[in-house]
């Protein structure tokens, strides 16, 4: 669904409730019209010979009731929409969820969250803002300048309402030209403050090697240049702030004085009351109102319209990875057979894999070896449907995994990713991610064998404790333990694929890590990328590779016996004494 | 979390007495006085301009209008006089507008400017204790709320009770008994206004800390939408979001309700205002003791009183978090730097020729003991001796005291027993600045700033140059990648950017240290994991770096100090084992067992080396 869409299908669903607000703002400013009028009638009464206490009593009264009707009238029409405008807000949130959780990893890694959140943050604001104030503003204003224009000309007189109003009517120019030109400028000095938050933010963390290398003042010298800046731009906006803020009242004045000279000169020639004058002088005052708004909702609209253009282009955006139309369902076992796989980023004329090929029968484990972009993670990436494999090139239990519905091709994998990326809630709830509740016993089980129970009893909360922003409390390893025993809380999985999910553990942790796996070997089939060797201890059968390509596979101890690149690596990582 | 804020804050307004925060603070507005003054007088010429306008129309009523022969002259020329006046109230609230924000921006920029120099001069121990983030805010935004101290509620203060005064004379002049009833609306505005803005700020407060909620929650999703979708549990996490969004639409819609009841109530209120002023008046009018156009002139002035009242209940709010930014603020400056130079430092020896320093880099602890609270000791009796230009390491389990070690050497933090010394000369005796430029440290985190390439590795001093870091890139290591990167040295890196990886800001590092040619290195080796191909280029660059100056090394990988002069095993704060490896491995002991420990697969090791 298009914003546009959204937009129009929400205030059609609720088009009595924005039609029942309009009509009470109307009302409201039709009753807010007769406010001077009873003045002016008062004066004029009491000019008269004859008014009596009553009389006065009468008009005060009367403006009370009149100004009460307003008053109620306004407030609901304006709580009503606000509210409305709210409402829509909310929906848009939830619909741009919901589409972000559609999407797949590529999408992601094309826009950086900083990007996506714009649109939470401003787009969505923006155009709850034309929806809400916007409207309540123009609604206000054509109202209330329609309301008040003829009620100064029917009651009082149309040239003096004229000429008056001529300089008043540039107040919505002056700010449709100027408001865009403030807003850059305080976004310049936004951006000003943030740089210096990030130097600061930089320099104190920082603050070792800053003390260490006595680079104090440079510190100091680079966080004055950036003050001095935002001293720079905050006059400049300032300066066009106060031009804008002297202007409208200078219109508005030389509207006034206009209307004093010529109403006073109307009076003296009869051809208004006193009265008539004097409510005059408060129709000028409340035809201000308006017009500054009418400025102001040109603003709003312009964001508006561009934020839901930009959402718009957000919505647009297809998944691209789908599930097939006729899926393959049937008890799952958890063979796993890749073949011929040959790969490329949709970006890139280079192929990440290269004709790999290999079978990992149900109950055993693989073994991942290779440097730094030698395609580990893109392999187990395309195993998990992270990204679309080829068709035919990678098979679950016989079924290419393509013809498997998403849903039960993740239900068969238990997984642990490379960044052992956690939420910000408590450990328990981290650990039991793909349990529909948090059962504490599972949660122990698995937390035992990821060797991370010994540490949650230890926190103040136990499995209850909040482990901060991605996990921020927590050490690198402890970590990837939570995220180990994240993936084995899923035991109906039979597939498990640790993306170098050790690396941050030290090595008596991690062969207790693998000792617990071993446990669950012969169940479940296992996929076990990593750098250190070490890791692969338990595995069946290695593969290794090497610019995408497998380069050698075999066990261990035929790896060293081949004296290639695996050999080379346990010589690096042993310190240089390995013999075959 | 929230709490434990809270706490923070109190325990910090207790350190710094309140006041003397503030008035520490003031005295930066105390530069400012003359602009100050000129301030004030054009405020009070553009308050009088305001006043003087409903008067003007007053006479206009009383001396042309309600005259059996109006006078269409003075008309005009009253007109032009409201015209003029309308123009300097202008101009004056202009130029003072403009002063005002200008004494506030230097005020701003100078005590953001003193507190960043002021922080970046404390001790470790501070940073320890502090949160980053806290920091980070004093610097921001508390500096921001003081400068509104002197821009926003000193005018409002100026401004507005200036404005409810004259109001208030205007009226006294024109009936005085009338003026004395109409000043009854001003406590009444005032209640009000108090009352409400508490429930406001309240409110606002609500839906802000809803609605960051609901943002951080967007943000982590949106980053781990990966493990959500491969953990298949999209339902759920929309179901929070539905709860989050649930919630700060409520408190929205909350917010919004109050605001509207209070405006509205504000305009009934100003109309009952009006609507008493036509009873009160007109009979005043009734019993001729005043003019119509003086009823005229008393509407207007009582709608007037509005405004100020309101805006100087706002402001009442600016400066509680003027006060509370204050005391932040002033706890910082008025804590002392803990670490203080000796009184009498010794010179560093600096060589004639070269202007070089001129140290052999030898160093010794002399049974140091140490406690980041003495009566808790990390460091138990370490004595040793390091000669120059030698390459030692030192190893141990994570806690064991390595990183301490060398926070001493550096001297962030003095020891309670013992002495360090360089060339014999104790560390205390150095003006830090001296001893720090005799030092570089390499730490395991490489901390990046955001700049060029070239920047990051001079650490933006501009006495070092382009030469002298494409130099130090290449004996590092590090020439290779900066060149393939689409800049070269003058790419541009972020901070907190992912775009360099670990092995990379390992040998930036190492570049960063070089460019300093210090006569001590300290390495704080990296644990994370690297690749072994990237691992090979570290210890080569590492090699390089190393050579003609004393370098001590932690190490987390036992390769890396396989060649080490001397190894030192610590444990437990103390050092168990020392020698080089053969002579440990030997030994058999504590180091020989992290050894085998550490292998890939210890039975193969074994196995291997028979």
């Amino acid at each position: 669904m298009t914003p546009t869409q959204l937009i129009r299908s929400f205030v059609s669903s609720r088009k009595w409730s924005y039609l029942l607000a309009i009509v009470a703002i109307g009302a409201a400013e039709f009753f807010q019209v007769q406010i001077p009028h009873i003045l002016g009638g008062f004066i004029d009464r009491l000019k008269l010979v004859g008014a009596t206490e009553h009389v006065i009593l009468h008009f005060a009264l009367e403006l009370v009731v009149v100004a009460a009707v307003f008053v109620l009238a306004f407030g609901f029409g304006q709580t009503q929409i606000g509210r409305l405008g709210r409402h829509m807000e909310y929906e848009m949130r939830q619909v741009l969820f919901q589409h972000w959780e559609t999407l797949s990893s590529r999408y992601f890694q094309q826009h950086s969250v900083g990007d996506l959140l714009n649109h939470t943050l401003n787009d969505v604001t923006s155009v709850r803002q034309a929806m809400s104030m916007g409207m309540n503003q123009l609604s206000q204003a054509i109202f209330l300048f329609a309301a008040t224009l003829y009620m100064s000309i029917q009651t009082i007189n149309l040239r003096l309402t004229l000429f008056s109003l001529i300089p008043i009517l540039f107040i919505p120019v002056v700010i449709a030209v100027i408001r865009p030109h403030v807003r850059m400028r305080s976004r310049l000095v936004q951006e000003g403050l943030s740089d210096m938050s990030e130097l600061a933010e930089e320099s104190f963390q920082a603050i070792r090697l800053i003390k260490a290398t006595s680079n104090e003042p440079v510190e100091v010298n680079r966080f004055r240049q950036l003050t001095e800046t935002i001293v720079e731009r905050q006059m400049s906006l300032v300066r066009l702030n106060t031009l804008f803020q002297a202007l409208i009242p200078l219109l508005s004045g030389i509207g006034f004085s206009i209307g004093l000279v010529y109403g006073g000169w109307l009076v003296v020639h009869h051809q208004i009351s006193l009265g008539a004058f004097v409510a005059f002088t408060v129709y000028l005052t409340m035809l201000v109102q308006p017009l500054m708004q009418f400025g102001m909702v040109i603003n709003l609209l312009q964001n508006a319209s561009a934020s839901v253009l930009r959402i718009q282009v957000l919505l647009a955006v297809e998944p691209d990875i789908k599930d097939p139309e006729a899926p393959v369902v049937k008890p799952w076992a958890g063979d796993l057979n890749v073949s011929n796989l040959t790969f490329y980023y949709p970006s890139s004329k280079e192929p990440v894999l290269k004709n790999v090929s290999f079978t990992v029968p149900k109950g055993t484990t693989l073994g991942i070896v290779g440097r730094t972009g030698a395609g580990k993670t893109t392999l187990l990436n395309l195993i998990l449907r992270d990204y679309d494999p080829p068709e035919g090139t990678v098979f679950y239990d016989g079924a290419d995994i393509r013809d498997m519905r998403l849903e039960d091709l993740r239900n068969q994998i238990a997984y642990v990713p490379q960044d052992g990326f956690l939420f910000s809630t408590t450990i328990g709830a981290n650990i039991a991610f793909s349990q529909p509740e948090v059962i504490p016993e599972h949660v122990e089980k698995a937390a035992s064998r990821s060797r991370i129970w010994d540490a949650i009893q230890e926190m103040p909360e136990g499995i209850e404790t909040q482990i901060g922003e991605r996990g921020i409390m927590l050490s690198g390893g402890q970590r990837q333990r939570t995220s180990i025993a994240r993936a084995l809380i899923k035991s109906e999985a039979n597939l498990l694929i640790l993306d170098d999910s050790l690396s941050a553990v030290d090595t008596r942790t991690e062969t207790e890590i693998l000792q617990a796996l071993r446990q669950v070997r012969g169940e479940k089939t296992a996929i076990i990328a990593a750098h250190r060797l070490s890791a692969l201890r338990d595995a069946d059968w290695i593969i290794v590779l090497d610019k995408g390509e497998i380069v050698e596979s075999g066990v261990h101890n035929d790896l060293i016996r081949k004296n290639g690149i695996y050999a080379d690596l346990y010589r690096i990582q042993t310190g240089g004494e390995a013999h075959g | 979390m929230a709490s434990a804020d809270w706490d923070d804050d109190k325990r910090e307004a207790k350190v710094s007495n309140s006041k003397d925060a503030m008035s520490h603070l003031l005295r930066y507005g105390r530069r400012h006085t003359k602009e100050f003054l000129v301030v004030v007088g054009l405020v009070l010429i553009y308050i009088l301009t305001q006043v003087l306008q409903p008067w003007l129309v007053k006479i206009v009523i009383d001396k042309d209008l309600i005259v059996k022969h109006p006078h269409f002259r003075s008309i005009l020329e009253i007109g032009i006089l409201y015209l003029g006046v309308t123009i300097i109230g202008l101009f004056a609230n202009f130029t003072q507008n403009r002063k005002l924000q200008w004494i506030g921006q230097r005020i701003v920029r100078d005590i953001r400017n003193d507190l960043f120099t002021h922080i970046e001069s404390l001790s470790m121990r501070f940073f320890d204790t502090r949160e980053t983030g806290r920091l980070i805010t004093n610097v921001s935004s508390d500096t921001n709320n003081v400068s509104q101290f002197f821009t926003s509620f000193l005018l409002s203060l100026i401004q507005d009770g200036m404005s409810v005064l004259l109001i208030m004379g205007a009226m006294l002049l024109l009936n005085w008994k009338i003026a004395l009833f109409s000043f009854l609306v001003i406590p009444v505005i005032v209640l009000i206004s108090v009352g409400f803005r508490t429930k406001l700020r309240d409110n606002y407060r609500f839906t802000r800390s809803q609605f960051s909620r609901l943002i951080g929650y967007t943000a982590e999703n949106l980053g781990g939408m990966r493990i959500t979708q491969i953990f298949h549990q999209e339902q759920k996490q929309l179901d929070r979001h539905t709860e989050l969004n649930k919630r700060y639409t409520s408190g929205n819609i909350n917010e919004y309700k109050w605001s509207v009841l209070f405006n509205r109530t504000f305009s009934i209120l100003g109309n009952l205002a009006v609507a008493m002023m036509m009873w009160l008046g007109g009979e005043a009018v009734l019993h001729r003791s005043i003019q119509v156009g003086v009823l005229y002139a008393f509407i207007t002035y009582i709608q007037q009183f509005f405004n100020p009242i309101n805006s100087l209940t706002q402001n009442w709010n600016t400066l509680q978090a003027s006060m509370i930014s204050a005391e932040r603020i002033g706890g910082v400056l008025l804590t002392e730097p803990e670490i203080k130079d000796s009184p009498e430092p010794i010179a560093l020896p600096v060589q004639p020729d070269t202007q070089t320093v001129d140290l052999r880099g030898e160093v010794a602890f002399n049974h140091v003991s140490f406690g980041y609270s003495p009566e808790k000791l990390i460091l138990k009796d370490i004595d040793f001796r390091i000669a120059p230009k030698s390459f030692v390491g030192f190893v141990g389990e994570t806690g064991a005291g390595k990183s301490t070690l060398m926070g001493l050497l550096t001297r962030f933090y003095d020891i309670q027993q013992g002495s360090i010394t360089v060339d014999g000369m104790d560390i205390r005796d150095f003006r830090q600045q001296d001893l720090h430029k005799v030092m570089a440290i390499v730490q395991q985190e490489v901390n990046l700033f955001s700049g060029t390439v070239a920047d990051n590795i001079r650490l933006f001093r501009e006495d070092i140059s382009d030469e002298a870091v494409i130099e130090a890139a290449k004996i590092a290591g590090a020439d290779e990648f900066i060149r393939a990167m689409p800049g070269g040295y003058e790419s541009w890196i972020r901070a907190k950017g992912a775009n360099l990886s670990l092995g990379q800001r390992q040998l930036l590092a190492f570049a960063r240290a070089l460019t300093l040619s210090p006569k001590i290195l300290i390495l704080d080796e990296a644990t994370a994991s690297l690749d072994s191909a990237t691992e090979m280029i570290l210890q080569r660059g590492l090699t390089r770096i190393a050579a003609g100056r004393t370098t001590l090394v932690i190490a987390h990988r036992l390769s890396t100090i396989r060649q080490a002069d001397v190894i030192f095993v610590m444990d437990q704060g103390r050092i168990v084992e020392r020698g080089n490896h053969e002579a440990l491995m030997a030994k058999g002991g504590y180091y020989a067992d992290l050894v085998n420990k550490s292998a890939p697969n210890a039975d193969e090791l074994i196995e291997g080396s028979v």
